[in-house]
């Protein structure tokens, strides 16, 4: 029997609005159907794990993004500055990077805030080791003077400090 | 307000340039990655803000978004399977050769 869960709702309800901004019609025909479409894809995808998404406190992620941001074109600049020089003064490394967040949904957020960011790139990832290729060293400062994980360790409300 | 889209868009693809150039210069593949990934956090970002502004408020300005957001999302996981890839197949870094 068809169960329906809050979690089926969510998804219809993200999906069918996405529907709407990309049809761009409010003829009954084509909106009957993105509703329909939208269920049975919650529907086919209902059933998983949860995801590790599920407790993100989503006011302080809205504080956390913009300052996010701010490091992304920071860092863009540099790299377009050492990509133009003439001498190409690079120093690529690997980061054996040892993170002391704790949640699933805290490391996802460190690996993909670190690849977003231009210069570095998360390659793997294991329990809480994080290897990262760095582009040279100025690239991977936010990562060695943990800058990055206090502030993710901050929307989580994790500690971080040494004890 | 068209004046500040052409600002927008010319700024976007002078960043776009600045990655295709960082393509052919960067020795290996780890490092193009980086120069990959100047595209999407500033290059495509400011084409399609310049694009947005130029629409005004109107359905396209969401269906934009939509685009930015998609962008912002799969980026890091194209580059992120990249380097794995190569890091798992054996692949090291390049280095500077010490004199």
């Amino acid at each position: 029997m068809l169960k329906v869960t809050m979690e089926m709702l969510l998804k219809t309800a993200a999906l069918f609005i996405i529907w709407l901004i990309l049809s761009g019609t409010s003829h009954p025909f084509n909106v009957g159907l993105g509703l329909v479409a939208s269920f049975v894809v919650a529907w086919l995808n209902s059933g998983h794990a949860d995801s590790p998404f599920r407790l993100v406190p989503a006011l302080r992620m809205l504080w956390y993004l913009p300052w996010l941001f701010g490091r992304i074109v920071q860092s863009s600049l540099h790299l377009t500055a050492l990509i133009l020089h003439p001498a190409l003064p690079i120093a690529p490394t690997l980061i054996y990077y040892r993170t002391r967040l704790q949640s699933q949904a805290a490391i996802v957020l460190l690996g993909n805030s670190i690849t977003l960011t231009p210069g570095t790139i998360t390659g793997e990832v294991n329990e809480q080791e994080l290897v990262v290729h760095a582009l040279d060293e100025e690239s991977g400062h936010d990562l060695t003077t943990r800058r990055l994980e206090q502030k993710i360790a901050h929307v989580f409300q994790e500690q971080t400090s040494s004890e | 307000m068209s004046a500040l889209a052409i600002a927008l868009i010319l700024a976007g693809l002078f960043f776009l340039v600045v990655a295709a150039i960082g393509m052919l210069r960067l020795p290996d593949v780890f490092t193009r990655c980086h120069a990959l990934s100047l595209t999407d956090s500033l290059g495509a970002f400011l084409v399609l803000a310049g694009l947005a502004v130029y629409q005004g408020f109107s359905l396209n300005l969401l269906k934009i978004l939509v685009v930015l957001m998609l962008i912002y999302l799969l980026n890091p996981v194209i580059a992120h399977a990249t380097i794995r890839a190569a890091l798992r197949s054996g692949l090291r870094p390049w280095r500077r050769e010490s004199p």
